[in-house]
């Protein structure tokens, strides 16, 4: 019994001991770590060495969700961008350190929102997302009434384009966007669409907006929602194979996110129906990679697919920006990288403006800054309502091509009421 | 109706695993969402990492591990629960953690890959798959998912059949739903048997997750989450106890999604986008209409008992 007892008693103590050594080994690690890396903890602004400061750029990236497949791309667009901003402005004689702090938001309006206050909480007043106009929605009144900055590289729902907060955007608004996809579909001969797009504040908007232009120019045009975030959207398609029948429309305008959007692709190209019509999509699917697929890369040259994006497609930087993203991390950058790494050189030169980290100084500095920065997205000047004010559109295709089979490709442009392709795309 | 003849296979091979299993078990298990999605997986990696595009090697691993994981699970999770003595609630509460860190495990996992293969595994497109036909009749066009749909679907009712009705296994699975105490005194080596049942629930689930590929044009690591919904809808009009009303829910289920919808789209402009909203109304008019799965006893049960007493 006393055996038994004593051994027991042997065990618990040597797995105290263990513990405890654990414990002190742990500590001593984490403290030669937290010295050699200049400080502990999550606050913003930390010396580093008696001269350097260190500024935390909070970013709320849609890591998973119906975004995911952009924002696996955006974690390397962020790396590459505040490697530069900190050689930039190491070379201009500042003694600064810029971080990155990610977190994952599931493109979901909530997780952005808990994201933003988590950055609250740790004093950073400066955040570079969300991606979805729905979640800079939901971000906005809490951003505003607590002075942090907000920078989404791609909300473009124009219900956002609201002065004298503390929202700003890197992108112009879908008020433009829906305008080029209106043309496009008008000039590739669409005069009878059907609009098929998400149940959100972005895909609502954009929907409302293509409406209006398309039937200004002559065409007609019905709407047909779908629920997002579902698993599978086999039913809907199935609903506008009918619409499409019934109605006798001659092209399909799709308004949708990553992961919906190749599944509606998917589907789309079973069906008969809906292979013997042209369609035209929004930016959001751009750069998914599941649209690289046989399945749709092969929908796409049937149906002649064309989508719009936010695009200076004649700008050198945004050359440069993709060479260095190809042959540092083979990824292409998918829609909205170039204003993403732009929002986050903005952000850096604004707080080096401001001179201070807080949240209204930066502000004011980021317009000054905006005013006076080109980069892989152009010239970035803000407008009244703190959204890009010179915006171009691209138009991009899937075609063969690349080491997946397929490839996107940016084939024309958009200007001044004219599309303008620069290729040849489907024979 | 091809997508609501696709549905019901779908729900059929996911569901009636969700009912067999809380049967034998009495855990209402959320971890079921991860068997779809782990299925679905281990097709994507051998897709992505491999350049495998047979589906029989996929389902064949896919249920040999996802049936692992469940056993895992009753082994390391359930089972001690249930020898402390807890409650359903507590068994059932278990099972939402073990749904939300095997869901970060596997976006942990796509991100390995990712770092190795330079592929994109949060989304991965639609497979195809070289050993699965496709089929036309009578001017339909039957796709690889249809196919391997049908043919699962129908494997699974005869090999459940067969099992719980004419073999000594099925009859001790039985036994054990039906009075665990009784089953264990009657010499049914208990935990064997509700390990056998985990390990065949999961592994069915799992291949519903493998021909999920197949189908899907973006699966993703919430693909099995975001049909949770509709899997224990159709579990709940099974009572999570009959196999059979359980197949009838999966044909109601994936009838009100795939007719239902386009009917009242068509006829009543009612917008698709109420799709989940109608399976959500028939989860909860099964839950008030069928004690003792119904919201606190379900409400008409609750009403009958005090008019009773009274």
């Amino acid at each position: 019994m006393f055996y038994e007892v004593f051994q027991a008693l042997a065990l618990d103590v040597k797995l105290v001991a263990l513990v405890v050594v654990a414990l002190v080994i742990g500590l001593a690690a984490g403290y030669g770590l937290a010295a050699s890396i200049g400080g502990v903890g999550g606050a913003v602004t930390v010396t580093v060495t008696p001269e350097k400061k260190v500024y935390s750029i909070g970013l709320t990236l849609p890591l998973s969700g119906e975004l995911s497949s952009i924002g696996k791309i955006w974690e390397k667009v962020v790396q590459l961008a505040i490697e530069d901003l900190n050689n930039e402005a190491s070379a201009y004689g500042f003694k600064v350190e810029f971080r990155s702090v990610i977190l994952d938001d599931g493109t979901v309006e909530e997780k952005a929102l808990q994201n933003v206050q988590s950055f609250a909480q740790q004093g950073i007043k400066v955040v570079i997302g969300p991606a979805a106009s729905a979640q800079v929605k939901v971000v906005k009144s809490y951003a505003d009434s607590n002075k942090i900055l907000i920078i989404s590289p791609s909300s473009t729902a124009p219900t956002l384009a609201i002065p004298n907060d503390f929202v700003f955007r890197t992108v112009g608004s879908d008020a433009g966007q829906a305008r080029a996809l209106a043309t496009l579909a008008y000039y590739e001969g669409a005069r009878k669409v059907v609009i098929f797009h998400r149940n959100d504040e972005y895909g609502n908007a954009f929907a409302d907006f293509f409406k209006d232009y398309f039937e200004d120019m002559g065409g007609s045009s019905s709407r047909l929602a779908y629920q997002t975030g579902l698993s599978d959207y086999a039913s809907e398609v199935a609903t506008l194979a009918s619409r499409v029948q019934t109605e006798g429309a001659d092209g399909v305008i799709l308004i949708a996110f990553d992961t919906d959007g190749a599944n509606i692709l998917s589907h789309a190209a079973e069906s008969d129906v809906l292979s013997r019509i042209r369609w035209f999509i929004s930016e959001g699917p751009h750069g998914a990679e599941e649209l690289l697929s046989p399945t749709v890369g092969q929908f796409a040259s049937k149906v002649k697919l064309y989508g719009t994006r936010p695009l200076f497609i004649a700008n050198p930087l945004y050359a440069d920006f993709k060479e260095r993203l190809v042959s540092r991390f083979g990824l292409e950058p998918g829609v909205f990288s170039e204003n993403l790494y732009d929002a986050i050189k903005l952000a850096g030169w604004a707080i080096l403006r401001a001179g201070t980290y807080d949240g209204e100084a930066i502000r004011s500095a980021l317009v000054v800054v905006a005013k006076t920065y080109y980069g892989p997205s152009g010239w970035t000047a803000f407008d009244g309502a703190g959204d890009k004010a010179q915006q171009d559109y691209g138009i991009w295709a899937i075609v063969p091509g690349g080491p997946k089979g397929y490839q996107f490709k940016d084939v024309g442009l958009y200007e001044r009421n004219t599309i303008i392709f620069t290729e040849e795309t489907y024979k | 109706m091809i997508n609501f003849v696709q549905y019901s296979f779908f729900y059929l091979i996911l569901a009636l695993p969700l009912t067999l299993s809380y049967r034998t078990t009495k855990v209402i298990n959320f971890a079921h969402a991860n068997f779809v999605t782990y299925g679905a997986y281990i097709a994507v990696f051998l897709h992505g990492i491999r350049g495998s595009n047979s589906m029989a090697l996929a389902a064949a691993l896919a249920f040999l591990i996802v049936g692992g994981i469940a056993v895992l699970n009753n082994i390391a999770v359930f089972t001690p629960l249930q020898r402390r003595g807890s409650s359903p609630a507590i068994l059932m509460i278990s099972s939402m953690g073990l749904w939300i860190a095997y869901k970060y495990v596997l976006y942990m996992l796509t991100d390995v890959a990712h770092f190795f293969t330079s592929k994109n595994f949060v989304s991965y497109g639609r497979i195809t798959y070289s050993d699965v036909p496709r089929m036309s009749m009578a001017g339909f066009d039957f796709s690889q998912a249809f196919v391997a749909g049908m043919i699962s679907s129908a494997l699974v009712l005869v090999a459940l059949y067969l099992t719980l009705e004419k073999t000594k296994v099925g009859r001790a699975m039985r036994a054990v739903a039906d009075n665990p105490t009784l089953a264990g005194i009657s010499g049914i080596p208990r935990g064997l048997i509700i390990n056998l049942t985990w390990f065949i629930c999961g592994g069915i689930v799992a291949v519903g997750g493998v021909i999920w590929t197949s189908f899907s044009g973006a699966i993703t690591p919430e693909a099995g989450d975001s049909m949770i919904l509709q899997i224990f809808t159709v579990g709940f009009i099974g009572g999570l106890v009959s196999l059979f009303r359980t197949s009838v829910g999966a044909v109601l289920i994936a009838g009100i999604e795939n007719i239902g919808i386009a009917f009242l789209n068509a006829y009543f402009s009612v917008p698709i986008s109420f799709k989940p909203f109608l399976t959500f109304a028939t989860l909860i008019t099964t839950l008030i209409l069928f004690p003792p799965l119904g919201a606190g006893g379900g409400l008409p049960y609750r009403f009958l008992r005090r008019g009773a007493r009274q």
